[in-house]
């Protein structure tokens, strides 16, 4: 049920085919739908520019091994206008990313949805909960 | 079973919000309506943009001298950036000549200009919005994306130059026909896609656009694309633009850090996938 709400949250106009529509290529050229991530992390850097802004997080896995992923948003000009700000996300904060991975498998997603510990989310496009 | 019956009824809303995202993709590029009943007259997302003001309402405005005033930020085009098929006027036809339609097969979406932060061209769009600037003798279209540009045509009755210099967006000559503003262009590099599908075009482009302010909130654009040189007959793409009234121009310099280019794999598709 949980994921099920997660996907009527991300499926509030920012989705095509299950991944977002993207600014300047196609975002099946880059990210497969099919390989869902679902990553808990401490951001470790926060990259505001264009034309895709993204950041950075350190996952760590049950046995240790830390790996850190680069995680894609829309362009910086989208996202304040959907009330992001450029330090919506910043270095240290523990987020939950959920998402999807890279074609070519590296450790590189987009990040569909952003969750913090206190339970407020922001998502690819935007930073209206509602996606509204 | 209660919670199963929930969790039904969620996936299907979920599944038609899916639907309703995909086929907004669909639409002309960053195409302005809005969503739910009343679209965005009453505000709300134009475009991916959300919590838009209303849509200025009433008569098209007009400058002290009585031409149409297109000055403002617009959101939309004449085309779908996805595949300009699906923006053709009713009846028309995109009938590439052989060399064409080989090449679109082998198309490659690395390749694609727009995704290595070079211009989009005519009549592609972009989820990003423009400004019309209407000066004496020459207007303006300033592009936010993609990419930060701008095209200049002049409004002084001047032909085009015999020989142009070639150009991504080519040489624009612009007059008034009643109401619509008309733009012909010619004198373009091979450069540019028509689509994320990877539609050419030859130096023989000659473009003809349409604008036209049909009141003060939108603007219907049609746009002529005759090219001999890589297809059979000229068709005609019809699209629409919405005033952004709540917003102006942000910078967008695509290529200060296009990272994901080298993550780009795959035949020229479009925003779901698909290919010609």
């Amino acid at each position: 049920m949980r994921v099920i709400v997660s996907v009527l949250t991300a499926g509030l106009g920012i989705l095509a085919l299950g991944l977002p529509v993207m600014a300047h290529h196609s975002g099946a050229a880059v990210f497969d739908n099919t390989k869902k991530i679902d990553l808990t992390g401490v951001v470790t850097k926060v990259e505001w520019v264009n034309p895709h802004a993204h950041f950075y997080i350190d996952v760590k896995d049950a046995a240790g091994k830390v790996t850190n992923w680069n995680l894609e948003l829309a362009s910086p000009s989208i996202l304040v206008r959907n009330g992001w700000k450029r330090n919506s996300v910043k270095e240290g904060d523990m987020v939950t990313v959920t998402g999807s991975r890279a074609r070519d498998n590296s450790n590189f997603g987009i990040a569909q949805t952003i969750v913090f510990p206190d339970g407020h989310k922001l998502n690819f496009l935007s930073a209206f909960e509602d996606g509204k | 079973m209660r919670e199963r019956l929930i969790a039904g009824i969620a996936l299907a809303v979920a599944v038609a919000a899916l639907l309703v995202a995909s086929l907004s993709a669909q639409a002309p590029a960053g195409d302005a309506k809005g969503k739910g009943k009343g679209g965005a007259a009453k505000g709300g997302n134009v475009g991916l943009y959300q919590r838009q003001p209303p849509t200025p309402t009433g008569p098209a405005p007009k400058l002290a001298d009585g031409t149409p005033d297109l000055s403002g930020v617009w959101l939309g085009g004449g085309a779908s950036d996805a595949d300009i098929s699906r923006s053709l006027k009713p009846g028309d036809s995109v009938v590439m000549l052989p060399w064409a339609e080989a090449l679109v097969k082998t198309r490659q979406s690395k390749d694609d200009p727009e995704s290595n932060c070079l211009p989009s061209g005519i009549p592609r769009g972009s989820p990003y919005p423009w400004r019309i600037a209407q000066t004496p003798g020459i207007y303006f279209i300033v592009f936010e994306g993609n990419i930060h540009s701008w095209r200049q045509i002049f409004m002084d009755g001047r032909k085009h130059p015999e020989d142009p210099e070639l150009a991504w967006y080519g040489n624009s000559i612009g007059r008034w026909d009643g109401q619509t503003w008309v733009i012909d262009t010619i004198g373009f590099k091979d450069k540019f896609w028509f689509d994320y599908v990877g539609h050419p075009h030859t130096e023989k482009l000659h473009t003809t656009e349409r604008y036209t302010r049909t009141d003060m909130g939108n603007l219907s654009i049609e746009v002529t694309i005759d090219d001999p040189g890589a297809y059979a007959k000229p068709f005609t793409t019809v699209g629409r633009a919405r005033i952004m009234a709540g917003t102006e121009l942000l910078e967008y310099i695509c290529q200060e850090d296009n990272f994901d280019l080298q993550h780009i794999s795959g035949p020229a598709q479009g925003p779901g996938g698909a290919t010609r």
